[in-house]
């Protein structure tokens, strides 16, 4: 029986040597995937024990810091005025990371490579591990009123606001929104439970509305379709076009109409049989006009436009952005509604504003973008955005050209935001109203849909407004962007720095 | 390979020349290095127990004189008793099997105090503030077992008379949790039906029906040996038995796979399968044997997996458990097909965390893996003390099965030779079965890890276990008596 005894001992000692290596390969080499896996509750919680980044607005206000609170987990991350920022910070929690907690995570929990050389100077002088400071583009009086106006529109609307010359976003809002400081908690009931509580609710206020919901554009999109007829050269704003009170769709019994069933009448037009200026039916935003100017050039050409406006592609700011979307039109006889933003249109509050930033800054689109720059822990920058590029939407001229109808808009007593003008004394605005209507047979209550861009001349903010259900653009979108403005500008006009 | 026996001692008549065994092969007892290793292994308890405190709060704890003072007479008394009872019996056991116990109520004195005291941590819930009382409290018993064995059984061969018997016990302590209702027998949350709870009082009968079987397949093999290893056809060049002879191999999968389905328990089932074929390995030495009851195995096994949906669960849970999905199985938010691998994940995050050298003790978050204390605690011995602390335990088994094994091969009497290698095996099977299961090398099979997971059963079994090793190398290392008269003819034999 030894020798049976002898083989056992070598099966005894093979189990033992795959043990010892298996245990090697775990804690040894699977050890940093293993810490970085997003269940591990372990590096989690060692997150707490060194100070994670603050998140900081252009204009230097914390919006998400940790505090010392000594115990084992030393440091609690909280989020001064929390539910304004939301959409902007996001949370952290061992469930999910969102937001730039969650896009800018290494940086901010201080694991980053591009701080590991600082990393090893801490360790060496006995430093603990800190995370670096993120600062983004927003804008505090912006955001804060962007917000403020959301959320007096008690339905559910977001706001976007971009500096149109770099693309640097200066508000990011969404209402109804959630307070991140409830999911700061490391009380795991508690955490569990208000996480619960969000994500249950069927008001989504974890729902990013701002990047990540579309809604159909309706007559803001007549901003494309007025840029395709300019970059062909046949037109211009004062082009009289064929404005008919019924606009009768070829194959279908379907009819577009104006708003309230009226003919598109300037004066010249009483009978609802003749021709407008393309700058007259842009600014009341007659829908036959620009449904048969739309048909006329054609989906292909429609949606090439949409493309230089930088729909249909997911954008990274760096939050991940759902795309807005001017699929191909599978049956020519709709392209009408869809050159007057309905049928399949979709597109983002962001996708708004890009549309007026484009306009405004010569027909050039910058590419959007949340983070200025990242600074180390020793205060040194680390990262810093440089504005780029992302499309020429229009030539500069075309831009011009749409640019004077987005002011009549405004600016006429006929257009139809003309009410905001005197809400803002001394700033001229340039914008385009939108009422989209929704759900099946239109049975969903209209969204209001506006964008805009100010002042006229020099343009220094551009803004997209969607309310849910809000009803009419003009009334209840324009006057959001219009407190977004005012904050900006008054803001621009108090700071000594710019 | 033919089985003879031809000098390997099977033959169990031989006796060795006088003198050659006592001044050639194993001279002293070494009751002295057992001692002097002994108070090595209790100053590394001591140690460890103030460096939790140390670690977890910054105070030496209080209970260390008290604890460490019981725990050294503990120790210090097998010794004793060794001294008198077992002389000849191998110097290393005890001390390993002291380090083990002693660092296993470390661990449970430190997952204890998690989250109790103002400590750092959460408080175990299924733990509660007198859990290292009582484990010490098992733990003297587990060493008056172990000299209750050494005072009883003074030569091991004396068990073959109880083969049946030990054999029928063992059976029955096997199927009872089976037959007992689930509020009994379950353990509350795993689905597993291994334990007899009575008033917040429970044993694990099969920690105890697995040194019985031992005892019945030694006893049993051991007969019907010859008959097993010789007869049969000699097919591909393996030797396979006669249909006949399989009878004894098929019940014991059978036994093992009504385990398996009425306990839910793969794991006790692999271990007693495990340790039957070994044993019968030994005693026929025939490959054909393994390859045939691994084979059986592998195919109850595979078809568990597919019947039983715990047994499947399981397998699933071993290809993925840090996917996310997995690993917040059932929470809210996590949506598509997921297994509950919490408990598998948070063991491996235990010991990614732990690295190399480990936080220390009292540093880590080993309360964060469920059931911690149990069949995970090897987890957190790897998350506070590392790869290097981790490589250590595995070595102490190592060599506790080594000393076994050892044992069984320098004892000269089948019966214990069986015995011993077979109890060596199924330390070192339990450890593989655990340790693997919990590191991810193989599917995870909820087994006690021997000395060091909480709970009395495998406690006093282990220390049951350790004793009959100890029993049988005694045996091996004893000199033969010396001839009372140098001349004539008249040579004292050994009272079997």
């Amino acid at each position: 029986m030894n020798h049976a005894l002898r083989r056992v001992s070598f099966a005894c000692l093979a189990m033992f040597l795959l043990l010892l290596a298996n245990a090697n390969y775990v804690q040894g080499f699977e050890s940093g995937k293993l810490a970085g896996d997003p269940g591990n509750g372990r590096t989690f919680a060692l997150q707490y024990q060194y100070q994670r980044g603050s998140i900081i607005t252009a204009d230097n206000q914390p919006i998400a810091e940790s505090k010392h609170i000594g115990g084992v987990y030393s440091y609690q991350r909280s989020y001064p005025s929390g539910p304004a920022y939301a959409p902007v910070t996001g949370y952290d929690t061992p469930y999910r990371k969102t937001g730039i907690e969650g896009a800018e995570d290494r940086l901010l929990a201080g694991t980053d490579p591009r701080l590991a050389v600082r990393n090893l100077i801490d360790l060496v002088t006995g430093k603990p591990r800190r995370g670096a400071t993120v600062q983004l583009t927003i804008n505090s009086a912006a955001q804060q009123a962007a917000y403020k106006a959301l959320k007096a529109s008690g339905m559910p609307s977001a706001a976007v606001a971009i500096d149109p010359r770099t693309g640097a976003i200066l508000a990011l809002a969404s209402y109804p929104s959630f307070n991140p400081n409830k999911l700061a908690t490391l009380n795991g009931t508690a955490l569990n439970k208000a996480d619960q509580k969000y994500l249950s609710s069927p008001q989504q206020p974890l729902l990013n509305r701002a990047i990540n919901e579309t809604f159909p554009p309706g007559s803001t999109f007549k901003i494309v379709t007025g840029s395709t007829a300019f970059s062909t050269g046949k037109y211009t704003p004062d082009s009289r076009y064929y404005a008919p009170t019924n606009l009768k769709l070829p194959g279908t019994t379907n009819q577009l109409i104006n708003f309230d069933n009226t003919p598109c009448n300037d004066g010249s037009n009483p009978s609802g049989n003749g021709t407008v200026p393309l700058i007259y039916a842009f600014a009341v935003s007659c829908n036959t006009v620009y449904g048969g100017l739309g048909e006329h050039l054609g989906g292909a050409k429609l949606r090439r436009q949409a493309n230089a406006f930088g729909m249909n592609r997911p954008l990274r700011i760096p939050l991940p952005v759902s795309p807005s979307n001017y699929p191909p039109v599978s049956n020519p006889d709709y392209t009408a509604y869809s050159a007057i933003g309905q049928y399949n249109d979709t597109v983002t509050p962001l996708q708004e504003a890009m549309f007026a930033a484009a306009i405004a800054n010569h027909g050039t689109l910058m590419r959007p973008y949340l983070v200025q720059k990242v600074i180390a822990p020793n205060l040194t920058p680390l990262v810093t955005t440089q504005p780029s590029v992302l499309s020429q939407a229009v030539t500069p001229g075309v831009a011009t050209d749409v640019g004077r109808m987005m002011f009549d808009v405004v600016n006429q007593p006929w257009g139809t935001a003309h009410d905001i003008a005197p809400d803002l004394p001394g700033i001229k605005v340039a914008a385009k109203t939108g009422t989209a209507q929704n759900g099946a047979n239109n049975t969903g209550l209209d969204d209001a849909v506006f964008t805009s861009f100010a002042p006229y001349g020099n343009p220094q903010i551009a803004v997209g407004v969607v309310v849910k259900g809000g009803g009419l653009g003009a009334d209840a979108s324009a006057p959001i962007a219009v407190q977004i403005i005012k904050a900006y500008m008054n803001y621009l006009h108090s700071s000594p720095k710019r | 390979m033919r089985a003879t026996g031809n000098g390997t001692g099977t033959t169990g008549a031989v006796t060795p020349a006088p003198g050659l065994a006592g001044s050639l092969l194993l001279p002293r007892g070494r009751r002295g290095a057992e001692l002097i290793m002994l108070t090595f292994s209790i100053g590394v308890v001591l140690f460890a127990y103030a460096n939790v405190g140390l670690g977890l709060n910054g105070h030496v704890p209080t209970g260390l004189a008290t604890y460490g003072v019981l725990f050294a007479v503990l120790m210090l008394g097998a010794h004793l008793a060794i001294r008198k009872l077992a002389p000849w019996a191998d110097p290393l056991l005890l001390p390993l099997a002291a380090l083990l116990n002693g660092l296993g109520l470390v661990m449970i004195y430190r997952l204890q105090e998690s989250g109790r005291h103002g400590n750092p941590g959460n408080a175990i819930s299924t733990m509660s503030a007198s859990t290292t009382t009582f484990q010490l409290m098992w733990s003297a018993i587990g060493v008056i077992a172990f000299v209750a064995v050494l005072l009883v059984i003074r030569e091991p061969r004396t068990l073959q008379r109880y083969t049946y018997t030990l054999g029928a016990i063992g059976l029955v302590l096997l199927a009872l949790p089976a037959l007992l209702p689930n509020s009994i027998s379950e353990v509350p949350g795993t689905g597993a039906k291994i334990q007899i709870a009575l008033g917040g009082f429970s044993i694990q009968p099969e920690e105890f029906a697995k040194l019985a079987l031992a005892v019945f397949f030694a006893g049993y093999l051991v007969a019907k040996r010859d008959v097993l290893a010789l007869a049969g056809r000699h097919i591909l060049g393996i030797a396979l038995p006669r249909a006949r002879d399989m009878g004894p191999v098929l019940i014991a999968w059978g036994a093992s796979l009504l385990v398996l389905v009425f306990e839910s328990d793969i794991g006790t089932s692999a271990l007693f399968f495990g340790l039957f074929l070994i044993m019968l390995y030994i005693a026929t030495q025939r490959t054909s044997w393994l390859l045939i009851g691994t084979s059986l195995f592998l195919v109850g096994a595979w078809a568990a997996s597919k019947l039983v949906a715990h047994v499947g669960v399981r397998f699933a849970i071993w290809l993925h458990p840090t996917l996310f999905n997995n690993v917040f199985c059932g929470s809210p938010g996590v949506h598509g097909s997921c297994v509950p691998s919490y408990q598998l994940a948070q063991g491996l995050y235990g010991l990614g965390f732990g690295g190399v050298l480990g936080t220390g003790l009292g540093h880590g978050q080993p309360y964060l893996t469920p059931l911690v204390q149990s069949d995970f605690i090897i987890t957190a011995f790897g998350e506070e003390l590392g790869l290097t602390g981790l490589m250590a335990l595995l070595l102490i088994y190592g060599l506790i099965v080594q000393r076994g094994l050892r044992a069984a091969i320098a004892v000269r009497d089948p019966f214990s030779k069986l015995l011993a290698g077979g109890l060596a095996f199924v330390v070192a099977l339990q450890v593989f079965v655990i340790v693997g299961g919990v590191t991810q090398l193989i599917p995870l099979t909820g087994i006690t890890t021997p000395f060091l997971s909480q709970g009395g059963s495998s406690l006093v079994a282990s220390w049951m276990l350790i004793a009959l090793l100890m029993r049988i190398s005694d045996t091996a290392r004893r000199p033969a008596p010396q001839p009372i008269q140098d001349e004539g003819m008249t040579q004292v034999v050994r009272a079997i």
